[in-house]
């Protein structure tokens, strides 16, 4: 009962009032970012990241905690009210939630991916709990080779698996390597690509990639190309489910949580597959009048099943990210980021050196969870005025927060210059489909892998075939040639679903 | 399918350009000493691996251009840049970095706010040319810039450049 133990005193230490202040704002602000187009949890925590400096390690994980979960919760509102599609992890969910909104079940479609949410979420958490104590046990016997080598699978499966071409998915990592090695080389000290500005020394901040990379450069394709774009917005309904409602969604919340939650804690990337395949599996168990829903008037287990499976994903992802410190999103990159602020590297040994801090950390998903479903079910008519903010300011807005961030974090204004023309960068890859998330994963686990392969070679004495006699790291290896080869099987397999789908 | 969106020009650059910053990085990297120690790969090897990297997903990047262009592109649409809104928007966005130090994050903000809503208005058309919308803008502007300024510099104490030293202006 020792997790038990810890748990409580974990509960102990989110339910202080401050504590608990920082949760529901982060919520709020959270479901707020969701909600509006044009800016997620990973830009939202990248430019909340200079608090690091001055707010304690606890509160501000709690507070970013918030941001991560509450953003989950607002991208299916919007999803489900305006027409288009928001974060790749609601697409499904606009799917059939769209319909629904159409003919008049928007309330009951938002109902019913709350719930699912909360339901998802919770489970989840409880994975988190009991799964992660023991992942970072065995974690602690692994050394430097095992961990460059689960590094690697972290990289294949982010630029070569998310996202539709290898090529770019590859051609965003080594861009966002390269950003990584901008600066001091960690183990000798030297300098690297700073040329001869002092700023460059230290590195570039990821606040400034991410920031630019999300919010500059959509600011920037807004203006370019996104003019003339009308959104339509559905008309709301009471928020409320039926007995029959009830009846189609928790069967389709527990079976979207089921193969959501095992996804997040493997490093396979991103909620597009387990959303897909909750989406398929409800489409293709659903009978009759139900099965004549899909894609006319909305079935309400299509927005269920995606939406629980979605939240269980991207919980369950804290895992691979807490216990061994390998971040397989966005958001849980820039909160290894955060971590790092603290001169905390999350990995096996934080659940003895931080225990404080992680239990705190997962006692507050579950007060979060409860206060998100509060802010998403009873008060979601607010949430749905943020969809009215008009466009300019909105996008022009958003660029004063973008400020704060970038200069927050260094106060040096070269790094204003720095951010937009981070900004431009991020406009092209998004204008030809590369993926972000590759860039950001790359800057910010690049420096650890290299000092992990530096440090597995001087084991192995100065020989690389280290990686090939330990079982362990050959066994990762192995996957990665897996993953390299399993995309193109896997893209097959979803694509044909699709098409059954469609 | 790719056709509208990115032309097979365009998509070249981009390969090109990503060829540009593989030989920019082994340019750099040869200033790199190798001297590894006990690890049998020095600080350079990182960088020529990238570099290298970087160079043949240029040379893939180049040959898909120019052989039926980028596969597996999403429908991007095939909206009309406008580059009138980018360069209001840029022009905020570069102002704010040049003056944030001299007229202090409000003012600095409050002008990048209005250049950037300015370039979004025009971009999505209609008449709104009139004082009143650089009026509105000006006092929108200025009123997300205060607060934020004074929540984070009051309650957070993350410093951001003031006009004065007050810490309120």
């Amino acid at each position: 009962m020792d997790i038990w133990n810890q748990l409580l005193q974990g509960f102990a230490t989110a339910g202080t009032p401050v504590n608990l202040m920082w949760a529901f704002v982060g919520c709020a602000l959270g479901t707020a970012v969701g909600v509006l187009p044009g800016i997620g949890p990973a830009t939202a925590v990248a430019m909340l990241l200079p608090i690091t400096a001055k707010v304690d390690a606890t509160a501000s994980m709690i507070f970013f905690a918030g941001i991560y979960y509450g953003a989950m919760y607002g991208g299916s509102t919007t999803s489900i009210l305006l027409n288009t599609p928001g974060e790749t992890a609601s697409m499904v969910t606009a799917m059939e939630g769209n319909k629904m909104a159409k003919s008049g079940r928007a309330g009951a479609a938002l109902a019913s991916s709350a719930i699912g949410s909360f339901f998802a979420g919770t489970i989840a958490t409880i994975m988190v709990t009991l799964f992660a104590p023991i992942v970072a046990e065995f974690a602690v016997k692994l050394g430097p080779p095992e961990y460059f080598c689960l590094m690697l699978l972290a990289f294949t499966t982010v630029s070569a698996v998310l996202g539709q071409s290898t090529v770019r998915g590859l051609t965003a990592l080594f861009v966002g390597l390269a950003a990584g090695l901008i600066g001091m080389d960690q183990i000798t000290g030297q300098a690297r690509y700073a040329g001869n500005v002092p700023e460059l020394l230290d590195g570039v901040e990821i606040v400034l990639v991410a920031v630019g990379l999300f919010a500059v450069a959509e600011a920037l394709h807004a203006v370019l190309f996104e003019g003339k774009t009308v959104e339509s917005e559905n008309t709301m309904s009471r928020v409320s489910m039926t007995r029959e409602d009830w009846r189609r969604s928790i069967p389709a919340w527990i079976r979207g949580t089921a193969i959501g939650a095992p996804f997040g804690c493997i490093p396979a990337g991103g909620t597009e597959i387990p959303t897909f395949l909750s989406y398929a599996t409800e489409k293709k168990l659903a009978k009759g009048a139900n099965l004549a829903e899909f894609g006319t008037k909305g079935a309400i287990e299509g927005v269920a099943g995606p939406e629980a499976a979605n939240n269980a994903t991207v919980t369950a992802a804290l895992i691979p990210l807490l216990t061994l410190g390998i971040p397989v999103s966005n958001t849980t990159a820039i909160l290894l980021g955060a971590f790092q602020n603290y001169g905390i590297q999350p990995g096996p040994q934080l659940f003895t050196s931080s225990s404080a801090l992680v239990w705190a950390l997962i006692a507050s998903l579950y007060i979060g969870n409860v206060m998100l479903l509060v802010l998403n079910l009873p008060l979601v008519g607010l949430w749905v005025k943020l969809l009215k903010v008009p466009k300019p300011q909105l996008y022009a807005g958003i660029l004063i927060f973008a400020t704060v961030g970038a200069y927050g974090m260094r106060q040096s204004a070269f790094d204003l210059f720095l951010l937009y023309g981070i900004g431009v960068l991020g406009l092209v890859m998004r204008r030809f489909c590369f993926p972000t998330a590759p860039v950001v994963v790359g800057m910010i686990l690049g420096p650890l892998a290299e000092a992990q392969l530096r440090n597995a070679i001087s084991i192995g004495e100065g020989s690389p075939l280290i990686f090939l006699q330990r079982p362990m790291s050959l066994t990762l290896l192995i996957i990665v040639v897996a993953v390299l080869l399993a995309p193109r099987i896997i893209k097959q397999f979803s694509r044909r679903s699709i098409e059954d789908i469609g | 399918m790719t056709e509208g969106a990115s032309s097979k020009r365009d998509q070249t650059l981009v390969g090109v350009g990503v060829i540009a910053v593989a030989l920019g990085l082994g340019y750099g990297a040869m200033d790199i000493p190798s001297d590894a120690g006990y690890a049998g790969i020095g600080p350079n090897f990182l960088p020529w691996f990238v570099s290298c990297a970087l160079l043949l997903c240029g040379g893939f990047l180049v040959y898909e251009a120019r052989s039926g262009g980028f596969r597996d592109m999403e429908d991007v649409g095939d909206e009309k840049p406008y580059w009138p809104g980018f360069v209001w928007m840029s022009t905020g966005l570069l102002v704010n970095a040049a003056l944030i130090t001299t007229i202090g994050f409000i003012f600095s903000c409050a002008l990048c706010f209005v250049l950037a809503a300015r370039g979004l208005r025009n971009a999505q058309g209609g008449s709104n040319a009139g004082l009143r919308t650089w009026g509105t803008d000006t006092v929108v502007g200025l009123t997300i810039a205060a607060p934020v300024y004074w929540m984070f510099t009051k309650f957070l104490a993350i410093s951001l450049p003031g006009l004065t030293q007050s810490g309120w202006l």
